[in-house]
């Protein structure tokens, strides 16, 4: 049963480096994800994407490889290597089957000690860099996402696209990309999370060989996130027959004591799935969207939640007034007994279903890790779950909750707003 | 096949999410599901027959304490009614409003009240649902799973609202995409908008705002019968303990008789061989090609496999002779090819480019010309075709490390009247797969058969 499911983490010492692992044999996999604070928060201001356009040239060859036979080495075995920036860290994944683990380590730790970088696949990355921010633009929901950060943290690197856009990545020189790398590329600083079979010693030594030969001295630490600034409402003229809508408001951090009662909080008001209240209110009593759905985003130490759904122009004012009308709802009363116990009851019995495959579990340990969790977090999880009363959730949700405050984005060519 | 679910993923940082240029999600560069070294079966999946028809499929395996259910229908849109594009998809959706002892909405409700996940989808050949849950439960996703296939209540009153999420559902996947409405556009044109390849999935909108109650009580009756289903377990639950299972919560659905697939041949010329769309809302221009082909289950299936190498070494990313002639060389941002054996009936062999800005599409179109020419005078190499083959079954072990790949695979297949043998053993079927019938296949394909070419340009360009 549920009660019974624990995950055994065994923390690895590789000598400055401390991974988490969760070890399994049942399939001849290995998983191992790392990341340092930076990525996209390092970009200068109209250079957006340098860091994301830096992390594709590390898999587009290394050492006496080109991009093709580097590619080749990469697919004759298997190994699933990527490099990514995401807002405010910078990234770094491999899977493979335990027979080629030794020539993932290889390319892994040539990709970031010895990129080529060669002219050619530069042109090419960027080429592809610059189509897929312009075809970001082409749908609401691109447009949508875009202007709400913008306009929620103005003046601070989570307003600006971490994908760059057509003329901030066409103004990236090389020297900037090798900078980038060098800045964020070290032996410090670094979270790991490992899933698989492989045994803590082992690991120990591939960590090391992976890592060792990186500077030393850990990347900055990029700036904490400003208060959220509660624009209003924005809208984006787009033609297009439906209207994309973003919404938020300012969150709750992972340090605070109340953190997985804002999970229930917000799995009652627009978590995953048919059971929340902005589901049943907005898409199955009123057919007004696809899909609504409010979650938690953490990014530069901060919280932001937010939200998002699509509705034909026509019924974007409705949808919207509806939508306020349950924040504003659950913010006045609270989960009833019935809802809190129905979202601790999934919260509680779906972990189980979070640890099915190794990259999943890597990431897991790595977000854990993140947010700077004690290795033993996720055993005592259920218990603190359970101990939620609806008092705890009346309060949470009174205070946290924001209806007159909620910040929105609408794209599209919304009528009657 | 492209599948479409009833639920888009509520992913609340929806904001910034990247959205990539590759036409198609199982583009050929992917490193595709792959392969073991050995020939023993891949999951080795038992199987067999309920008194009523329905076939079962398990898969154990004792990594999480999990249990996923996929209960699998050989019925999805290639199956509408004429006239009335959308009808399995829309069936789908009210699959979730009631069964004689589910009330509507309580499906999903009770699955995530017990701490699982559920969902279905529909592709052009299958309709399927799902559930994953900690193993104890699967008792009772079974007796509700059962419960909805033995009768649908699909009720009067709940048809208009699912309809408009229905109608969102088309405009936020299709309608509000410039892209995704020219690929729509051009499966019409290859093989022309009636026909049951050629219509979408999800239906044109005017033929989903026509879908009338019985439409769906007979869709229902016609195909979602036991002998019509296939039913695939997957996880902590041993033979014995599956089959009692089975027994006792499907075992009592009466058999009926079931209508089987029965399609109107499928067009043998392109409807259109050549479209061109501009778009004002498109910032980047898309070239797309498709040639009518073979698949497992049609004539000429022997061509299928070869072809799967040919997608790969002509358009499986870097190394491929597509990205080679027009990435490599400045002409496109992207290129690649895909094509899909395992499907029901005829199917198709896509090639795709996007082009630098600058480059004009007759230039690219006549590069990627030249590629296939070419290829199809002097065949691939010996070398070529032995790194398709070894780097598109390397990993296949790696399906392993995924909870819902085997039933996925397995179901897939079952519900299209293929063998489990061809998931349990595709590594080594692929690995066999020869120069010469690459060449024979390419001929066959890329040679002769009918095909559409259609150009997405940014409006102005």
């Amino acid at each position: 049963m549920t009660n019974a499911f624990t995950l055994p983490i065994q923390p690895v010492d590789a000598g400055p480096l401390t991974a988490w692992l969760v070890e399994d044999h049942s399939v001849p996999v290995v998983s191992v994800s790392w990341s340092w604070p930076g990525g996209a928060a390092t970009d200068a201001p109209g250079r957006e994407g340098t860091a994301a356009m830096a992390a594709a040239m590390l898999t587009e060859g290394a050492g006496d490889l080109r991009a093709v036979a580097f590619a080749d080495a990469l697919r004759d075995s298997a190994v699933g290597l990527n490099f990514s920036a995401g807002r405010d860290t910078f990234e770094g994944s491999f899977r493979c089957l335990t027979d080629a683990l030794p020539e993932a380590l290889r390319l892994a730790t040539m990709a970031m000690t010895a990129p080529r970088m060669d002219e050619d696949a530069l042109v090419r990355v960027r080429a592809r860099a610059i189509a897929g921010a312009r075809t970001q633009l082409e749908t609401p929901r691109g447009q949508a996402g875009r202007a709400f950060w913008a306009s929620a943290f103005p003046d601070h690197p989570a307003g600006r696209p971490a994908n760059g856009t057509a003329e901030s990545l066409a103004a990236v020189p090389p020297e900037a990309l090798r900078a980038a790398l060098a800045a964020q590329l070290r032996r410090d600083g670094l979270l790991i999370g490992v899933a698989g079979a492989i045994r803590p010693a082992q690991l120990a030594t591939l960590l090391r060989d992976l890592f060792g030969a990186l500077p030393a001295g850990a990347p900055a630490t990029p700036p904490p996130l400003p208060p959220f600034t509660a624009f209003g409402r924005q809208i984006v003229m787009v033609p297009s027959p439906q209207s994309q809508i973003v919404f938020g408001q300012p969150g709750i951090t992972p340090p605070d004591p109340d953190w997985e009662i804002a999970q229930v909080v917000l799995r009652v008001l627009g978590g995953g799935g048919f059971s929340s209240r902005l589901m049943e209110a907005v898409r199955v009593q009123r057919g007004l969207t696809y899909g609504i759905g409010v979650g938690l985003d953490t990014l530069f130490g901060g919280g932001v939640i937010t939200g998002s759904f699509a509705t034909e122009n026509g019924k974007v004012a409705e949808a919207l007034e509806v939508t306020r009308g349950v924040w504003a709802d659950l913010a006045r009363t609270g989960p009833t007994e019935a809802e809190l116990e129905e979202a601790v009851a999934y919260l509680t019995g779906s972990l189980p279903l979070q640890f099915t495959d190794s990259r999943r579990i890597a990431a897991t340990l790595l977000a854990m890790r993140r947010n700077n969790r004690p290795i033993g977090w996720l055993n005592g999880r259920n218990e603190r779950l359970r101990a939620i009363t609806r008092g705890d959730a009346v309060r949470l949700a009174g205070s946290l909750l924001k209806p007159e405050s909620l910040a929105v984005t609408v794209a599209g060519e919304p009528v009657g707003l | 096949m492209p599948e479409i679910t009833r639920r888009h993923t509520l992913r609340a940082a929806a904001a910034a999410a990247s959205i990539a240029v590759t036409p198609f999600a199982r583009a050929a560069d992917q490193p595709a599901v792959a392969a073991p070294t050995t020939d023993a079966p891949l999951f080795g999946a038992k199987q067999w027959t309920l008194p009523n028809g329905l076939t079962v499929a398990l898969v154990e395996s004792r990594r999480a304490p999990v249990v996923a259910q996929y209960l699998y229908y050989a019925a999805g849109g290639g199956e509408d009614p004429a006239g009335r594009s959308g009808v399995a998809h829309f069936l789908e959706h009210m699959m979730f409003k009631g069964s004689p002892n589910v009330a509507s909405g309580t499906f999903s409700r009770r699955v995530g009240r017990e701490g699982g996940n559920d969902n279905a989808f529909t592709s052009r050949d299958i309709t399927a649902y799902y559930q994953q849950v900690e193993a104890s439960r699967l008792p009772m996703i079974m007796a509700m799973e059962a419960d909805r296939l033995a009768a649908a209540l699909i009720p009067a009153d709940e048809l208009e609202s699912e309809r408009r999420v229905i109608l969102e559902e088309r405009n936020q996947r299709t309608d509000s995409n410039p892209r995704a409405r020219f690929q729509e556009a051009f499966r019409a044109a290859l093989w022309g908008p009636q026909s049951w390849p050629g219509r979408p999935i999800i239906g044109w909108a005017d033929e989903i705002r026509a879908i009338s109650r019985d439409n769906l009580t007979d869709f229902h009756g016609h195909f979602y019968a036991p002998a019509n289903a296939t039913l695939v377990l997957a996880g902590a639950v041993s033979e014995a303990e599956a089959r009692a299972l089975t027994e006792e919560h499907y075992g009592p659905v009466p058999a009926r008789e079931v209508r089987h697939r029965d399609r109107a041949p499928a067009p043998t010329a392109a409807h259109e061989p050549r479209l061109t769309v501009r778009e004002p809302q498109a910032r980047e221009a898309l070239m797309l090609r498709a040639w009518m082909a073979p698949s497992l289950t049609t004539a000429k299936s022997e061509q299928s496999l070869p072809l799967e190498v040919l997608a790969h070494l002509l358009g499986g990313g870097q190394g491929s002779r597509l990205h080679a002639a027009l990435v490599e060389t400045g002409l496109a941002v992207q290129a690649g090819a895909s094509y899909d054996s395992e499907s029901a009936g005829v199917t198709e062999f896509m090639v795709y480019a996007v082009p630098r800005r600058g480059v004009t599409p007759e230039r690219l179109e006549e590069a990627a010309t030249a590629v296939i020419a070419t290829l199809l005078q002097d065949g691939p190499t010996e070398a070529e075709v032995g790194r398709s083959t070894r780097q598109i079954s390397a990993g296949a072990l790696l399906s392993l490390d995924s909870f819902g790949a085997a039933p996925r695979m397995l179901g897939g297949v079952l519900a299209i009247g293929l063998p489990a043998e061809v998931v349990e053993y595709w590594p080594a079927r692929l690995r066999a797969v020869t120069r010469t019938q690459v060449a024979e296949a390419s001929r066959a394909v890329l040679g002769g058969a009918p095909n559409t070419v259609a150009w997405l340009l940014p409006e102005g360009a």
